[in-house]
């Protein structure tokens, strides 16, 4: 309770520090049982099974991408048809202007081009990323994030959030530390 | 194709320790139709005396039907061996639960083998380069010592008795393990499969060009081995996940094999799926944009009025429709998905074969005779006996493999 | 701790057993020696970039450097005085150009194999030289896109070749496969650092985190990072992206080549027009890539003292990519002159015997040596985990490779269908400059690289640890078992 005691700003959340995948794992599962839903994980690599153990949905990256990729193939063999037939119609080796065999490589490439920026937007827009000012990033324990320490941060915006009994909760679901996190000023 | 290094694996003497299977679970239960395999070779014997009876008086009909109802089966048991093959050689772990099945797939290739004799009697009844008039074209004449009836018949051999012995050696090697349980077995067939790989590639594409290429004997492609095999890969896990699924039917095999690993052989069919459009546009691409009369005519057979309808079937029906229904992650791991898209890629390999051989018979147009039908039924019977044999034999999970434990725990990640 | 883990390295490199250690079938090996800790994992990968670099890392860029000087001499006389300067001729234009071009994006597809297609089947060893393996696909794609953009010596008239509307009121000829080339090798390098930046941000951000408050580092590493924070939430989209832009990299991959390819087997010339060329230069790429990354990795790994990380099962791995690869090429050659004798088409024929017993039988015995011969070392387990005998054929294999594209560019045209024209072709000293120049630019991006990026992949080796995993590894349940959906009861 000392952690806590300690602030004084707006409590922006409750940090909640473990030493291992497993230790992380199974405090996630009584977070999740608790009813919170402002709440996340931090590990330095995915912990696997973890999106059971907090009760996530399914990425919908993969729609992403298809969206993408569709309208990046038909963007390259439009283009190709475009040139061919209408812009700048051309007799080579005899070929029908529309020589759709020649014009699949390109649509192919412009359709995985599409599909790998549909990808990558799809996962930072999904996670919310650039963000480079996160109030995590105040607490100094959590530089450990990326190196071998596991987290669970409880945002005081969730309805369930109560500083004494959220910490008291991830007290006993055996955190090494917990901390609150303050809005940065 | 986990080969490696799943590290969440038990160390040490914890990988050894057999996992209790019930019998029910692991071998097929035998009331009632316990003659199956017997009355599935008998009557295939009889549809086949039936076709042999019918076609006397058409042998180019005849033998074009045979042959081409054969290189289909002869191409799903060899897709036994190769799955076989590529497990060991990449020290796979995840699939050992359906290993068996393709095991038994693969020792069905002794009999695809006697099934060869009767092409050996009608070569001269299919292979253009076998007719008095082949001699007089310059081209064939070239190379009438490699297209002759005798070489193309023992060459046939070689890649048969080879096959055979592998499939039979494979099968039998897994089984011992099955009641003495060596790890010295497991590698042995480990050792024996990355030989044997490059056997099954040199022959596949010899095989290819004999069987099928050269019925077009001036027509040539390199990568026409390559052609076959995308199918044939393709096929092979199709056929695996249809096994699997009617044994499963009967009620073997629960919780052994799981979604987990019908969703990798879903995945794997998927590849091939698009790994045979990638050979097939490859192959198509290049002599349609090069022009060159003496490549061009094979395609020219097949994109004629009569056959073009088929050509546009097959590229949708092999690629667009499979492509983008197994694109979808969950059909892999549903049964009806699974069940639609194995049957469907057997059909359409069905037809790919026939699209290969059929157009040098049928100039016009695809036709369905019924000998085509008939020899079809047999050899499909005769198969279908010689695998039920097969997999009555032995338990249907070898349940000694040191991997077993992996493979049981398996899942997708 | 570093050390006292390679100490534990040492002393297994000692005992080593291959079947034990590399190929067991009781159980799977350790992909990490030493059992390391989360923490010595980042400490390992980060201390080449925080440390002063070593003496060798000075002498290996001021080389690097110096050959980048004599492209960049090479590439300004070449632009001043026309192409002129190199050995162009007719029959044989542009050929070494060409081979070098081949050359350098077939070294990059090792790396998206090992990124992408061992992603996919999931091999987990691929962790520890993934991130050095797709950096030297990035710098690969960069030395071959030199090539044709310099190849006509006036680079400023390259937009002729880009879809955009000009004064001239022209298009690209899009049923050319030299067109097909500009948007695969361009969309293939994009794509490649796309992934190979999607796969660095947590460890930038980790690179962040350890960095000192408010120095350059820190602003560089903090802006690239994105803000990470390791959340599940970014992790499980991040998870998903990159297993699609692995799906997406693995045709993508197979395609670049194959366009390449088309390049050569569009034509009608003999040697060139072959359906088997697409899989046949795939396999060929990936197995150039291959000598190129162990190449690296036995440099890098002695030099960054990351033994414990790209140990020697590692290496077993890549040897037996490189056998099975390089026996596809062989299979590749074989099956060529066996249907170049089938077709009964002179002068195909013609063409493969000129090969292997004409001006160029050197060039041509030289590929065969290295590319079919030199890789049947690799059957055997010992000299997979051989070091010193993986370096030597590693470098066999890349002169091989290179001349594989020699000869079929070389050969083909230098016979051509009028024996007027035939004729014998010379590189310049500015073709050998230009050369080995791209080499000089390639060894300067990549030991920058190794300085100043994280070279191995921390937050996908830590999850390949053995303590990475939430929950003890369940063995399968006994009977009876779990009943899937559906299964009937």
């Amino acid at each position: 309770m000392s952690a806590a005691a300690a602030t004084t700003g707006t409590v922006w959340g409750a940090l909640a520090e473990f030493d291992s995948p497993a230790a992380l794992y199974k405090a996630a599962e009584r977070v999740r049982d608790a009813g919170f839903e402002q709440w996340d994980t931090h590990s330095p690599f995915p912990v696997h099974g973890l999106e059971k153990a907090m009760g996530l949905k399914r990425s919908m990256v993969p729609l992403a991408v298809l969206v993408f990729g569709l309208a990046g193939a038909a963007a390259g063999m439009g283009l190709q048809w475009w040139v061919a037939t209408r812009a700048y119609p051309l007799v080579i080796s005899g070929k029908p202007f529309f020589s759709w065999p020649a014009f699949v490589p390109i649509m192919f490439e412009c359709g995985v081009l599409g599909g790998a920026t549909g990808a990558v937007l799809g996962f930072l827009g999904f996670s919310k990323l650039p963000r480079h000012h996160h109030p995590l990033f105040e607490s100094k324990r959590f530089e450990r994030v990326t190196d071998d320490r596991f987290f669970i941060s409880i945002e005081a915006a969730d309805p369930h959030f109560d500083r004494s009994a959220t910490v008291q909760l991830l007290e006993r679901a055996g955190a090494l530390a917990v901390e609150l996190v303050e809005e940065p000023a | 194709m986990n080969t490696g290094t799943h590290t969440g694996m038990p160390h040490g003497d914890d990988a050894h320790a057999a996992p209790s299977l019930d019998r029910a679970q692991v071998t097929l239960k035998r009331e009632g139709a316990g003659g199956l395999p017997l009355i599935a070779g008998a009557l295939g014997v009889v549809l086949l005396a039936v076709a042999f009876i019918v076609g006397k008086g058409d042998p180019a009909q005849l033998f074009h039907s045979y042959l081409f109802n054969w290189v289909y089966f002869a191409m799903l048991s060899l897709g036994g061996l190769f799955f076989v093959l590529l497990q060991h050689l990449t020290r796979a772990g995840w699939s050992v639960v359906v290993r068996r099945l393709a095991e038994a797939v693969g020792a069905t290739l002794p009999v695809t083998a006697i099934l060869f004799v009767p092409i050996a009697f009608g070569v001269r009844a299919i292979y253009p380069w076998a007719s008095e008039a082949a001699a007089h074209d310059p081209v064939i004449a070239h190379k009438s010592g490699w297209l002759a009836p005798g070489p193309f018949v023992v060459r046939a051999a070689i890649y048969l008795v080879l096959w055979s012995l592998l499939g039979w050696w494979f099968w039998r090697q897994s089984e011992r393990q099955d009641r003495m349980g060596a790890l010295q077995i497991t590698r042995r067939m480990q050792s024996v499969s990355a030989p044997s790989m490059l056997v099954f590639a040199i022959t596949l594409t010899l095989a290819s060009f004999d069987w099928v290429m050269s019925l077009s004997p001036r027509w040539y492609s390199t990568v026409f081995g390559g052609y076959l095999f995308g199918g044939l890969a393709m096929s092979s896990f199709a056929l695996l996940i249809v096994l699997a699924l009617l044994l499963q039917r009967r009620g073997a095999l629960g919780g052994v094999v799981t979604m987990e690993h019908f969703h990798d052989l879903g995945k794997l069919m998927f590849a091939f799926v698009v790994f045979w459009i990638y050979i097939a546009f490859a192959q198509f691409m290049l002599q349609w944009y090069a022009n060159m009369p003496e490549e061009t005519n094979w395609f020219a057979a097949r994109l004629n009025p009569g056959w073009l309808p088929l050509t546009r079937a097959l590229v949708v029906g092999h690629f667009v429709i499979p492509f983008f229904f197994l694109l979808m992650r969950d059909v892999k791991r549903v049964r009806w998905g699974l069940w639609a898209s194995a049957l469907w890629l057997l059909l359409m390999e069905w037809l790919d074969i026939y699209w290969l051989i059929m157009p040098s018979l049928y100039h016009d147009g695809p036709r369905l005779r019924l000998l085509d039908v008939l020899t079809f039924l047999a050899l499909g019977l005769l198969f279908a006996g010689a695998l039920a044999w097969t997999l009555r034999r032995r338990a249907l999970v070898p349940v000694n493999d040191p991997r077993l434990v992996e493979s049981l725990a398996f899942e997708n990640v | 701790m570093a050390e006292a883990v390679l100490h534990d390295v040492d002393a297994h490199v000692a005992a080593y057993d291959v079947d034990r250690d590399v190929d067991p079938i009781d159980h799977r090996p350790p992909l990490i020696l030493g059992a390391p800790d989360f923490h010595s994992i980042t400490e390992a990968v980060a201390r080449p970039i925080e440390w002063k670099p070593p003496l060798g890392w000075w002498i290996v860029l001021g080389i690097s450097l110096s050959m980048l000087a004599l492209l960049g001499v090479a590439v300004a006389w070449l632009f001043w005085e026309g192409i002129g300067v190199w050995g162009n001729m007719i029959p044989v234009a542009w050929a070494w150009d060409i081979t070098n071009f081949v050359f350098w994006v077939g070294i990059g597809h090792a790396g998206t194999l090992i990124s992408a297609v061992l992603f996919l089947v999931r091999q987990r060893w691929r962790t520890s030289i993934n991130r050095a393996a797709e950096a030297m696909t990035l710098f690969a794609v960069a030395c071959a896109l030199l090539f044709p953009t310099i190849h006509t010596g006036r680079p400023w008239l390259d937009y002729y070749m880009l879809p955009v509307p000009n004064q001239m009121g022209m298009w690209p000829q899009f049923r050319s496969p030299l067109m097909w080339d500009v948007f695969a090798v361009s969309i293939y390098g994009t794509v490649s650092l796309i992934f190979w930046y999607v796969g660095l941000i947590p460890d930038l951000a980790t690179m962040r985190d350890r960095s000192r408050e408010g120095t350059l580092a820190q602003r560089l590493f903090g802006l690239f990072a994105l803000g990470w924070r390791g959340s599940h939430r970014q992790w499980q989209h991040y998870e998903r992206a990159y297993l699609l832009l692995a799906g997406l990299a693995t045709p993508l991959v197979l395609s670049v080549h194959s366009v390449v390819s088309f390049d050569f087997a569009t034509a009608q010339l003999p040697g060139w027009h072959t359906t088997i060329f697409p899989p046949y230069f795939v396999a060929g790429a990936i197995f150039s890539g291959l000598a190129m990354v162990i190449t690296l990795m036995v440099i890098c790994r002695v030099a960054f003292k990351m033994e414990h990380i790209i140990n020697l099962l590692h290496f077993d791995r890549m040897a037996q990519l490189i056998l099975a690869t390089g026996s596809i090429v062989g299979y590749a050659y074989s099956t060529e002159f066996f249907v170049a004798w089938y077709s009964g088409n002179l002068y195909e024929f013609f063409t493969f015997r000129n090969r292997a017993m004409g001006p160029y039988a050197w060039a041509y015995w030289t590929m065969v040596t290295c590319n079919v011969i030199v890789p049947q070392l690799f059957w055997f387990k010992k000299l997979r985990v051989n070091i010193p005998v993986l370096f030597v054929a590693s470098i066999f294999i890349n002169i091989g490779m290179w001349f594989e594209r020699f000869v079929i560019i070389v050969t083909s045209l230098h016979r051509d269908f009028m024996p007027a024209n035939w004729d014998y072709f010379h590189p310049t000293i500015w073709d050998i400059s230009t050369l080995i120049g791209s080499f000089g630019l390639f060894f300067t991006l990549f030991t920058l690289f190794v300085r100043f990026l994280p070279m191995v992949a921390m937050s996908e080796v830590k999850g390949v640890l053995p303590q990475a995993h939430a929950q003890p590894h369940v063995t399968p349940p006994s009977v009876p078992y779990r009943q899937e959906e559906g299964a009937p009861a």
